[in-house]
């Protein structure tokens, strides 16, 4: 059985920003499917399944908010299904849409996944609601410090990560922070808060959310045909590992590395190096760009921090990561795997603004969560496969 | 040894949600007590949405006001409310169609008896002395057609932009033979883990191998060293919260028990300063005083935890182990 | 979605495709009142339980996904320790929803029909007796109009029970006459909670209400439980088992969220994914999700059952109720009717969100030999 070819003709996301005080939870996931379905040159009507994606539902201190957001989502009458991963969850709801469609149950997917952090609060959402909540930032800082110490990255390489898709950010109108005056020295002046990270080298909290419209072989020539280049998807791919067990590498977790040669294999990427023209890379901390670069086998174990040193990661380096500013610059939890795969849409489609990336035909997106052990990727194309 | 088999937890927050304009406008019409519903087509939809339930589109900000009262399609009676409930005593809890709307509403009402209540009768709003802006400024309705309200005419409506919702649930849990086991042994002072027979290594407080995914019985019990290695730390700046107690900047390490089998993450390293953590520093644990242990933070999700008996780690002064083989080791 | 046959032909054996899917095995717990084991260790064991019964491995699975609820278990990111119960080592191909463990098996059936894997597992694990149900389901409702008022579950069921009552599509005895034959076929499976209880209806009617028009007898139990399916694509699934249950058709629908805006008394989004699930003709049995009585109704009717039908001969959600399981376990009973019991054609149906709000159909069918 060869399974269907699916395109992205339709994507949105909302001005992400602390606090969206201007929106219900309704308002804010309809901004960004309204943007995805107008895009697409679709309305509600045209959609045949909806599949929502979001981080723990006690975030908002809403339980299965897809039941609440099915009308919203002009679900009513449709297939309404609700995907939760960890943080890689606004990948693996890209994921599972994309697979109904290959499947051939549906033709035309409404993807939406969002987080409305303002609402509640992740450092205790994160702590399952107790004191002493370490947060995100102090469940990574050991691994990265563990990383530092293996790979002898200089201290700068986190700083320079920080500055760099923060003044991508810049280029994109829809990331949460705009830092004009981004700099090294901001950087390392900032407040330590996990050792070793600074403040200015973690993620913000972020409402916001993205969507994308999906559809069949035949959506996505009817796209090109009228002028609107489709995203072709090349591969997809979901691995997990458990959190923790006595031989468990959780700086470049096998699940990781898996889930990313799952991906190459599909997409017939046999030296990902070349033949990917940019990436969006879930870094949520500086330090997980070149961890990723390394955890994907883009870069030799080791030698992730140097493409970092040299600039090849930059905005106008032959391997951008991040153009769009990254989870570094805009973080609805649930939405940042989502908001990491239109990113990587939008740049194969010429879409990308003042933030695309010349020439880019082949991106790669990627999003984890819980552990390090959580991983959804997909490539995505210029081209049709 | 006996220990308590069941965990109790409370998880409760003030969520603070933005209402957008159409909901704002709800709310901040029943600061006026008065209430608005919104045209969809040919229907008027109580309480308003942002959008036609049916297909999506987004509604033209047509409001239009309507009831106060209405009639009941049907009821149900609460006779022993509960905390999440709106009223301490007796009440219904109704679907009303208010004068003017095409759709149903959920709410409550205070009608004294049960008997009292029947599908047809009218109802009308009782309103909250001072209103503020949220789906209980109607407190309920009542029987009859006029609203009660306190004296004198309600002020201009004020605008209402967000809704505090506080939400808190109590979790109470029991814990399984394998928790029991291990809490029993942490009472006594002990720590034990049992060793999978197919991959050799050892776990703690799971009852199962996390690789092999087998369940790990009774007769695979190991008492573990309560002495280790640092393997890693993360120093964390508090950020405050709802619930938050800590203040000052705190560490927490990770252990790695003597003979390499099994990590026990964040762990309090005592009397020692928060920058003189090191990775490789040899530590052994400070149980607390056998009275005072607890199986409180034994729950069901805690892996390994040994809050509530082991207070933190002391270190040995012996000489640092190396490093690198260590760091990986956090959870 | 598809099926082979027009309702009413005879159904001889199917010639099976490579891209048809059948379960094969299904294993659930007893749904108790407290369960003591973690979510993890249930569900251990009932994939331990349905991979032995046709002598397969873990490492034989291309994917699983996994259906639990954080509000229910009482945790964030609850899901993630009951990964474990996989073995996820070497790393596995996996998912998990937020939903019932039904909508897991929908993700495992999605996943098989891409044709580069044989075999997944789907599951559904939850332990209701941890918090109360009355305070944790307000929160499922829209935040702002609803959750606010604390509606609960049962109280919405009677508002529900009402209507179809008042409307002349039910009565009382009816609905007692349900909660009496669920109780008396639970009394003959040992995966029932309510086993020996009242079963005389009239002595049903007798008690008092709990939620006006609903008794005790109206209601589902609090429940731990867990259940587990193996679904197999392709003729592998014939050398696996004797009779596998083939899936000809599977599909679910959502509607209107706010119950106040549905018509309660009808269940719109069954019938309809029922229609594409290949629609209801030469079904046996039917094992339903409705927790309480008055939902069996609706969904009967909404189905158009005709009288022969079984329904939930299992005893159904009102004897046994182990909340982000209970779907699944429908599935895997109208399964076992085939896999075990020789019926040709069953049902089984997933329910979610206030006042069956979401519903999921699934049409199987067993090769007449």
């Amino acid at each position: 059985m060869t399974h269907e070819r699916v395109a992205v003709v339709g994507i949105g996301q909302t001005k992400h920003k602390k606090r969206r005080d201007d929106l219900s939870i309704a308002g804010l996931v309809r901004e960004a499917a309204r943007r995805a379905l107008d895009d697409a040159r679709m309305t509600w009507s045209d959609i045949d399944a909806v599949v929502i994606g979001k981080a723990p539902d006690i975030f908002e201190g809403v339980m299965k908010p897809e039941l609440y957001l099915s009308d919203a989502l002009g679900g009513a009458g449709k297939p309404v299904f609700r995907v939760h991963t960890a943080g890689s969850v606004g990948g693996s709801t890209a994921v599972v849409a994309s697979h109904l469609i290959s499947s051939r149950v549906h033709r035309r997917v409404l993807a939406v996944a969002w987080e409305k952090q303002s609402e509640g609060n992740a450092q205790f959402g994160l702590g399952g609601g107790k004191s002493g909540s370490i947060g995100a930032g102090g469940a990574f800082a050991p691994w990265i410090r563990a990383y530092i110490r293996k790979s002898g990255a200089p201290e700068h390489i986190g700083w320079q990560v920080a500055v760099k898709d923060r003044q991508n950010a810049l280029r994109n109108e829809y990331a949460h922070l705009q830092l004009k005056d981004i700099s090294i020295d901001k950087v390392r002046e900032s407040p330590m808060m996990w050792d070793p990270l600074h403040f200015l080298e973690s993620c913000p909290s972020s409402d916001g959310a993205g969507a994308i419209v999906l559809t069949d072989e035949a959506g996505g020539d009817a796209a090109a045909a009228d002028g609107r280049a489709p995203a072709w998807v090349l591969g997809t791919s979901m691995r997990s590992e458990p959190s923790s067990f006595n031989g468990r590498d959780p700086i470049r977790p096998q699940a990781g590395v898996d889930c990313a040669w799952d991906v190459y294999r599909q997409a017939g990427i046999t030296d990902p190096r070349r033949q990917i023209d940019v990436a969006e890379l879930y870094v949520p901390f500086s330090w997980y760009e070149p961890m990723w670069l390394e955890g994907h086998d883009i870069a030799p174990v080791g030698e992730g921090w140097k493409m970092v040193d040299r600039g090849e990661t930059a905005f106008d380096g032959d391997f951008p990561v991040n153009p769009s500013g990254g989870v570094l610059s805009s973080n609805p939890i649930g939405a940042s795997g989502m908001l990491r795969f239109l990113e990587a849409a939008l740049q194969v489609r010429g879409t990308a603004g003042e933030h695309q990336v010349d020439g880019a035909r082949v991106a790669l997106a990627q999003a984890y969560g819980a552990a390090a052990q959580y991983f959804a990727m997909w490539a995505v194309g210029t081209d049709k496969p | 040894m006996t220990v308590s088999t069941q965990t109790v937890s409370t998880i409760q927050f003030p969520y603070k949600r933005t209402l957008g304009p159409v909901m704002g406008r709800f709310f901040s019409e029943l600061t006026a007590r008065r209430i608005v519903g919104i045209r969809s087509g040919e229907r008027v939809i109580v309480p308003p949405m942002e959008y036609d339930p049916e297909t999506g589109n987004e509604l033209a900000r047509d409001f239009v006001e309507v009831g106060p009262a209405g009639t009941v399609r049907s009821w149900t009676w609460v006779a022993e409310p509960i905390e999440s409930h709106p009223l301490e005593r007796p009440f219904a809890f109704v679907l009303i169609r208010l004068d003017g709307a095409d759709t149903d509403m959920v709410h409550v009402l205070d009608a004294g008896a049960e008997d009292a209540v029947y599908t047809g009768m009218r109802v009308a709003p009782r309103w909250r002395d001072e209103p503020v802006g949220r789906i209980d400024d109607i407190v309920c309705f009542v029987p009859g057609e006029r609203a009660e309200a306190p004296e004198g005419e309600p002020g201009e409506a004020r605008e209402v932009t967000t809704m505090e919702y506080f939400s808190t649930i109590t979790y109470t849990d029991v814990l399984s033979p394998t928790l029991v086991r291990y809490a029993s042994n942490l009472r006594a002072g002990k720590l034990t883990g049992q060793r999978c027979p197919r991959c050799n290594r050892v776990f703690l407080g799971r009852g199962y191998c996390s690789v092999d995914a087998i369940r790990l019985g009774p007769e695979l019990d190991e008492d573990l060293p309560d002495r280790g290695v640092v393997s890693n730390y993360t120093i964390v700046t508090p950020t405050p919260y709802p619930g938050q107690k800590e203040t000052e900047p705190f560490a927490r390490a990770s252990v790695v028990l003597e003979g390499d089998e099994m990590v026990i993450a964040q762990q309090q390293i005592l009397d020692l300063p928060v920058s003189e953590i090191r990775v490789g520093m040899r530590v052994r644990a400070e149980w607390m005083p056998e009275a005072e242990r607890d199986a409180a933070e034994i729950t069901s999700k805690g892996w390994g935890t040994v809050a509530g008996f082991i207070k933190g780690w002391r270190p040995t002064g012996e000489p640092d182990e190396p490093a690198e083989q260590y760091m990986n080791r956090v959870f | 979605m598809t099926t082979r046959q027009k309702a009413g032909e005879t159904r001889e054996t199917a010639v099976r495709q490579d891209s048809d899917i059948a379960i094969v095995a299904t294993a659930q717990l007893p749904a108790v009142r407290r369960q003591e084991l973690t979510e993890t260790e249930m569900l251990l064991m009932v994939v331990d339980e349905a991979l032995g019964k046709v002598d397969l491995e873990r490492s034989d699975i291309g994917f699983s996904c996994q259906g639990s609820c954080d509000y229910i278990s009482g945790g964030t990111f609850s899901f993630v320790p009951n990964l474990d119960a996989m073995g996820a080592w070497p790393p596995i191909h996996e998912s998990h929803v937020e939903m019932d463990g039904a909508w897991a098996m929908y993700e495992a059936w999605v996943r098989l029909r891409h044709g580069d894997i044989d075999i997944a597992v789907a599951m559904g694990s939850g332990k209701s007796s941890t918090g109360d149900p009355a305070a944790i389901y307000p929160l499922e409702l829209d935040p702002y109009y609803l959750a606010p008022l604390g509606l609960d579950p049962v109280s919405l069921a009677a508002l529900q029970a009402r209507q179809l009552i008042e409307s002349g599509k039910s009565t009382e005895r009816e609905l007692a006459e349900i909660a009496a034959r669920s109780r008396r076929d639970a009394a003959g499976n040992p995966n029932q909670q309510v086993r020996a209880a009242e079963q005389d209806v009239d002595k049903l009617l007798a008690e008092g209400y709990l939620r006006n028009p609903l008794r005790k007898s109206d209601l589902p139990p609090i429940s731990d439980g867990a259940c587990a399916v193996v679904l197999v694509r392709g003729p592998r699934a014939a050398e696996l088992t004797e009779r596998p249950a083939w899936i000809t058709g599977i599909d679910h629908r959502s509607e209107v969220h706010n119950p106040a805006l549905r018509d309660l008394t009808d269940s719109a989004s069954t019938r309809l994914a029922a229609a594409r699930a290949g629609g209801v003709a030469g079904v046996e049995v039917a094992e339903l999700m409705a927790p309480f009585t008055a939902q069996e109704v609706i969904l009967r009717q909404s189905l158009g059952l005709a009288d022969g039908v079984l329904i939930n001969p299992s005893g159904g959600a009102l004897t046994g109720n182990p909340l982000m399981a209970t779907g699944l376990v429908r599935i895997a009973d109208a399964a076992e009717a085939i896999l075990a019991d020789g019926r040709s054609r069953t049902l089984g149906h997933a329910t979610s969100g206030p006042a069956l709000q979401q519903n999921l159909v699934c049409v199987l069918e067993g090769d007449n030999r």
